[in-house]
């Protein structure tokens, strides 16, 4: 239970070099699971025997010389929202208590196809919206740091189930910070790509212009070989993008001397003010840049609440359409958080999502405009430390606006790191965010920060237990 | 967007919306009518009828295979 957990990259290098079996790695993946899960709630299906298999198949072809690339042999989970061919989908929820798709989500498919070995599926909030619920057929995922503690969410069994090693990475989903909130308080990393370049085919549905699949690791390096698989045009997915891929981590371990990072300052300070501890990461990590050689500026955009509104008048909407049927003939089937969601549908009018719409545009040409001459911006991906899990707020999204949803708004990439601790042991952490399409800049900033500071090297206490 | 909301009101948008609410969840959706037609207010600037929403319509290569 105390050996060290490798990253996908450490254990990729290690699997190459015939030091480290995938057969041994999934199984103290799995003994991991079955020690901790009990109380960590991260899996609401495992599927043991095909990751064994699955294990023992990559194991025979890489010692036969078919490799099929960093991902081969690697422990893997996916967010419950994901379909998977034969295996049970419930996103969560009472209504899909049954379902077993007869085909895979793009992403499950293409993390397959690099060769990955699926543990299996990860909880989530239901429809990857509201909780934490304690009245859905599965707990909520319980904080590895402190299992009192919220995950965030919706993908808050990836976040506990990274930062614990149950898995090596996973997949995550993002409409307002599905995937940098349980990264930032589960204390790993977490990557919004560019709205179209991961394809949403066969992933349920939370707000389809502001929905973002994503990987969520160990390492930002890690959410780079993960983005490799995962990235790619589908002509499933009418959003997805058509442009050639980059190599994600080329950029990787390059100094960041003279690169340009905007703060938004008012975002954290002002518009919602952080926590001490998250303050106090947040100004630790502008040292670490300005030591790094980094060029600080700041930067000055709408408020918080602008970006709020904007985008959860769309997010109230898009949701309300997309549950509509079940809503009107069986709402309370739905747990009563996301019930709650559900019920806002009947309060925006068409006029106002298209005036959020509009202003959805202006917003976006604001971000483009200010981060001309920047490399990313910064600001905080969560206002604190994890809550107990049952004293999350139900309602506030209308007085305490995100930090993340702007950027849902925007389209543009955005990782969560860790950057410290605060009081209590609880992770915290800073929000970076790219250009468009241009995430090997932002895994380079991201993989310099965590290089540069000694959070990587802390595991929850609990994994040594 | 009214900043609170009558009873006949909430009843018209629920039935416009399908939706079948216990009078506990039609109280507790009263509450939050104020902070969702604030956003609503929010959203809206001076920008003219010309100004155009974020999601545009165009034909991908798929539409015209």
């Amino acid at each position: 239970m105390s050996d060290p957990i490798p990253t996908i990259a450490e254990a990729a290098r290690q699997i190459a070099a015939k030091q480290l079996s995938p057969v041994e790695l999934t199984r103290a993946c799995l003994a991991r699971v079955h020690a901790l899960d009990r109380e960590l709630h991260a899996f609401v299906h495992l599927t043991e025997e095909r990751a064994l298999a699955e294990a023992r198949a990559a194991e025979r072809a890489i010692t036969a010389g078919r490799p099929l690339g960093p991902l081969h042999g690697i422990p893997i989970g996916l967010k419950d929202i994901v379909d998977t061919k034969g295996i049970p989908t419930t996103c969560g929820s009472k209504f899909l208590q049954d379902n077993i798709p007869d085909t895979d989500a793009a992403c499950a498919e293409k993390l397959a196809a690099a060769g990955t070995v699926l543990i299996g599926k990860l909880t989530t909030h239901e429809f990857a919206d509201g909780g934490p619920s304690f009245d859905l057929p599965k707990p909520p995922a319980r904080n590895p740091w402190n299992t009192e503690h919220f995950t965030a969410g919706s993908s808050s069994g990836t976040g506990a189930g990274v930062a614990a090693g149950l898995i090596l990475g996973g997949i995550g989903t993002d409409t307002g910070g599905s995937i940098r909130g349980p990264a930032a308080l589960c204390g790993i990393a977490g990557i919004k790509p560019t709205y179209g370049l991961v394809s949403r085919a066969g992933v349920a549905p939370a707000a389809y212009s502001l929905d973002h699949i994503g990987p969520m690791a160990w390492t930002a390096e890690d959410c780079a070989l993960m983005l490799q698989a995962l990235a790619g045009h589908d002509p499933r997915d009418p959003a997805s993008a058509s442009r050639p891929l980059p190599d994600y981590t080329a950029l990787l371990g390059r100094e960041i001397k003279g690169l340009k990072i905007g703060v938004i300052h008012h975002f954290h300070e002002v518009d919602h003010k952080v926590s001490d501890g998250t303050q106090h990461g947040i100004t630790a990590a502008l040292a670490t840049f300005r030591d790094l050689g980094a060029e600080l500026r700041e930067v000055q955009l709408s408020p918080l609440q602008d970006w709020a509104a904007c985008g959860s008048l769309i997010s109230i909407t898009e949701r309300a359409a997309a549950y509509e049927e079940w809503s009107r003939t069986r709402l309370g089937d739905f747990s009563e958080r996301m019930r709650s969601r559900l019920m806002l549908g009947a309060f925006v009018s068409g006029v106002d999502y298209v005036q959020a719409v509009r202003r959805r545009r202006e917003l976006r040409a604001e971000l483009q405009a200010a981060m001309a001459g920047l490399d990313v911006v910064l600001t905080a991906t969560q206002p604190a430390e994890a809550a107990k899990i049952d004293e999350v707020p139900k309602w506030d999204l209308f007085d305490k606006p995100g930090f993340t949803m702007p950027f849902n708004v925007a389209g543009y990439p955005a990782i969560s790191v860790c950057a410290g601790f605060g009081d209590r042991g609880l992770p915290v952490a800073i929000q970076l965010v790219g250009n468009p399409f241009q995430e090997p800049t932002l895994f380079r900033v991201a993989d310099a920060f965590e290089k540069a500071t000694p959070f990587r090297a802390q595991r929850p206490a609990l994994i040594s237990a | 967007m009214a900043s609170d909301i009558n009873d006949q009101a909430l009843d018209y948008l629920l039935a416009r919306a399908g939706l079948d609410l216990t009078a506990e969840q039609k109280a507790e959706l009263k509450t939050i009518h104020a902070g969702l037609a604030a956003m609503a207010e929010r959203v809206r600037k001076p920008r003219g009828r010309m100004a155009e929403p974020a999601h545009g319509y165009g034909f991908a290569e798929e539409d015209l295979a």
